[in-house]
């Protein structure tokens, strides 16, 4: 196990580096000047050629490529164009927000989504289970941003109840942290709970047909046991494998989230550097991206082995 | 590692993870008033002379004071300066600073400091760079005097100093206000009403401001950047909302106080509120913009754009803009700002009446061969977006060949300063818009130049304006300055420096428990109070 966590280790090494070297090359083909951005309306073209240079933009691709991996192998992400600030400052005062927005969703969707998807198979073919399909439908079909306006108009506006925008730390208490966290984590929980409730109503019907749950009901084991001790556990592999590929969805849409909701994290972060263009923290936020995306997958197969004994490595 | 363990040891380190990394969060007195304001955009950057995007300059002027302060009619006034003198032969200005200024550090503000801002922002403000080359020496005398020796009289040096465009004379100290102008500044030590709070600043999300206690007002009442610039709260606190909806409905909810720009389609929603006041932001408005591409066909032909002006309909692009508010655009036959002194509708007769035959038959006579016209529009600003689908439009209408290419904004920044031949990425019109306090005058107005290379994207040649504009620099009355002008909006409407669109303006929005907001070119805190 050990000698197999270690190879999946090293084997991010050259994920990052195309990665790296995808989004570089990406950056600086694609069009859009950040220098003409910084120099403003008024600027000559002497202006923002000699910007350019103070920002070192005007070298060749191959040394600046060159300057960024070699900082990078050094833990440096480089400094922000725009606002002089170090890309890791910027991308640690935004972790907090999406973490905490992407584990309380996290959660919240699993905890919905999970049972929905066990109730929906239990009921196949029932008016439930068409309601729990039809929801999962909706659940895909409406933009976020939709339902992140309709939820904060009732719950915010009319209610009362919850704030419309924001992020406030944890540290400031846990009603806090998570009264801003509500809305936003139903708002992007709603497409990831479709996802797992139809993927796990799928694997449950293929898993009550099999013989070993006719033999649990024929103990006269309760029907909850049934379904959530024997059935469940052996249909989790599909649905942890689900819940971990949706990670990169929960980035997507946190995109959108954090728009809607004011909160400052990553994802927004990731949206202004990309249209003002500013090349370290975009390279920065992909590269931390990519890392996640790649350490989830990992714990996802691990995971494997806890839920499944058969499963070795 | 059992399922148990596994799932104790992941909930710790989800709680360790979750608990490591905090936002700054300020502790503030009881009683402070807090002022939460939702600007305009991002405060990606803070160097006023640096950055030259206007909410650069909204925040600087709360941090960093000037010499002089343009006030509501549009003149300037005494601010950091105590008394000047000009010499009779205009060439030399003595200054003295007035007495108590203190930058933020405690240090006090000397006349070296003065002098190192004023050469930082010469370099890279255009009537500034103007004022450079005239420039014989500008030096500091003693502590609190600075001289300014001139080679030519330059009759708008005060009004420059003190101009609410982009950049703005900001004073900063001398360590600072060294730094290269082309490199950004990473201390923000002002002498204005309020303290940048550096540690709370998280670029995209929120910026602070905290009340300077050694800050001494002029004796005189607030006007704009002139006058006594008095705190009546202790902290402004800016909150970066991207969307319009999430800044109307915390408005709404009373979690922020004052929105400096709600955009016109939610008006209607907030002026509903009883707890919402909802006025004009700036009178001074915007004026609409397209501009052609005078050096590559078929705009290089002054006839063919002539036809365009002649077909545009005003109202179209304006109603695109705003909605149906008439309250919010007027008809711009011209390119200085309705009601200010300048304004002039010389030589517009024709402008933006939407007369598509002629147009067409002005088209047909240019000799148009069917060139493709490459319209560059930029889809996430909702302004030029709105512009470029009616031209594209009206280009159709009259008969033109378009080739429409939608794309965001920091591309159209680039392709625009190119001059390549369409087939090698360049184009031939562009949207955008210019601050109605910029087109007050041609001082702080590069777009209305029409000195070819040397001129605004676009790089057209028209001697009448530029000899028009020459004239106002050195017009020694009003009359002078308004016969320039009229001169210099006739010869850019002749030769299509570039087409208006029409001039609109913007609301603002702000809680009732809040009051002394007042219409400006920028949102002025002081004289802001919070119940």
């Amino acid at each position: 196990m050990l000698g197999y966590i270690s190879r999946r280790v090293l084997a991010t090494i050259p994920v990052m580096a195309v990665v790296g070297l995808f989004v570089f090359s990406l950056l600086y083909l694609s069009p859009g000047d950040p220098a003409a951005i910084i120099a403003g309306d008024q600027a000559t073209p002497a202006d923002i050629e000699r910007i350019r240079a103070s920002l070192g933009l005007d070298r060749p691709f191959l040394v600046r490529f060159g300057e960024w991996a070699w900082r990078i192998l050094h833990g440096d992400l480089g400094i922000s164009i725009f606002t002089n600030l170090p890309v890791t400052t910027m991308i640690g005062q935004r972790v907090e927000p999406t973490v905490s927005l992407m584990c309380v969703t996290l959660v919240f969707a699993i905890v919905v989504a999970v049972p929905l998807g066990v109730l929906a198979a239990w009921k196949a073919g029932s008016l439930i289970d068409r309601m729990v399909m039809g929801l999962a439908v909706a659940g895909f079909s409406v933009p976020v941003f939709v339902v992140g306006y309709i939820l904060a108009y009732v719950f915010a506006l009319q209610l009362n109840w919850l704030p419309v925008q924001g992020y406030t730390p944890l540290s400031q208490g846990l009603w806090p942290w998570l009264s801003n966290l509500i809305l936003p984590s139903v708002t992007l929980g709603l497409v990831y709970i479709a996802l797992i409730a139809r993927v796990t109503r799928a694997t449950m019907l293929d898993v009550l047909s099999q013989d070993y749950v006719r033999t649990a009901r024929a103990k006269g084991l309760a029907q909850h046991n049934v379904l959530f001790v024997h059935a469940l556990k052996n249909a989790a592999v599909p649905i942890v494998t689900v819940i971990g590929i949706g990670i990169a969805l929960l980035i997507g849409g946190a995109v959108v989230t954090e728009t809607v909701f004011a909160i400052p994290g990553l994802g927004r972060l990731t949206v202004d550097a990309i249209l003002r263009r500013d090349y370290p923290v975009i390279q920065g936020v992909v590269l931390l991206f990519s890392f996640i995306y790649v350490l989830v997958n990992l714990a996802i197969d691990l995971f494997y082995t806890i839920l499944d004994p058969r499963i070795r490595y | 590692m059992d399922r148990r363990t596994f799932l104790k040891t992941s909930a710790a380190l989800g709680a360790a993870g979750l608990a490591a990394p905090r936002l700054a969060t300020p502790a503030l007195a009881q009683n402070a008033k807090v002022l939460r304001f939702v600007p305009q955009s991002n405060l990606a950057n803070f160097d006023p002379v640096w950055g030259t995007q206007y909410v650069v300059r909204n925040a600087g002027a709360m941090v960093w004071d000037m010499l002089y302060g343009v006030d509501a009619n549009l003149k300037p006034q005494r601010q950091m300066v105590g008394s000047e003198e000009m010499s009779p032969d205009g060439l030399t200005w003595t200054f003295k600073l007035r007495p108590g200024l203190k930058f933020h550090d405690g240090e006090p503000v000397l006349a070296k400091d003065v002098v190192a801002s004023l050469n930082r922002w010469m370099a890279r403000d255009p009537i500034g760079v103007m004022i450079k080359a005239i420039q014989d020496e500008l030096a500091a005398v003693d502590d609190t005097t600075f001289r300014w020796r001139l080679r030519k009289p330059f009759p708008k040096l005060l009004f420059a100093l003190g101009k609410t465009n982009v950049p703005g004379a900001f004073i900063m100290p001398e360590r600072i206000a060294k730094t290269d102008p082309f490199t950004q500044i990473t201390e923000y030590v002002g002498s204005g009403p309020m303290k940048f709070l550096k540690n709370e600043w998280v670029p995209g999300a929120r910026a602070a401001f905290e009340t300077f206690k050694d800050y001494k007002p002029r004796d005189e009442p607030a006007s704009w950047l002139a006058g006594g610039k008095r705190m009546l709260i202790d902290r402004v606190e800016w909150v970066i909302m991207p969307d319009a909806a999430t800044a109307s409905a915390a408005l709404q909810n009373g979690e922020v106080d004052w929105w400096e720009n709600p955009i016109p389609d939610l008006v209607p929603l907030l002026r509903k509120n009883k707890d919402i006041r909802v006025d004009i932001a700036d009178p001074l408005g915007n004026v609409g913009s397209f501009r052609m591409n005078h050096l590559l066909p078929p705009f290089d032909n002054p006839k063919i754009r002539q036809a365009v002006l002649v077909g545009m309909n005003q109202e179209d692009y304006m109603r695109a803009i705003v909605g149906d508010d008439e309250a919010l655009w007027k008809p711009l036959p011209g390119f200085f700002t309705p009601g200010t002194p300048l304004y002039s509708e010389a030589g517009g007769a024709k402008v933006g009446k939407g007369d598509i035959e002629t147009a067409k038959k002005m088209l047909k006579e240019a000799g148009y061969k069917g060139e493709k016209v490459v319209c560059v529009v930029a889809q996430d600003q909702p302004i030029t977006k709105a512009q470029g689908d009616i031209t594209a439009d009206l280009l159709k209408q009259i008969g033109f060949n378009v080739d429409f290419v939608a794309t965001d904004w920091g591309t159209v920044g680039t392709r625009r300063a190119s001059k390549a031949p369409i087939a090698q990425g360049g184009w031939n019109m562009f949207h955008t818009w210019h601050a109605g306090a910029d087109a007050i005058n041609p001082a702080g107005y590069p777009a209305v130049r029409a000195n070819g290379d040397k001129a605004w994207f676009g790089w057209p040649t028209v001697p009448g304006v530029e000899s028009g504009i020459a004239e106002w620099f050195d017009a020694p009355d009003e009359a002078s300055e308004k016969a320039a002008i009229d001169k210099t909006n006739a010869a850019a409407l002749d030769g299509v420096v570039y087409a208006p669109t029409g001039f609109f303006l913007g609301y603002q929005a702000w809680r009732k428990n809040v009051e002394g907001i007042v219409k400006g070119p920028l949102p002025f805190v002081w004289g802001v109070s919070k119940a």
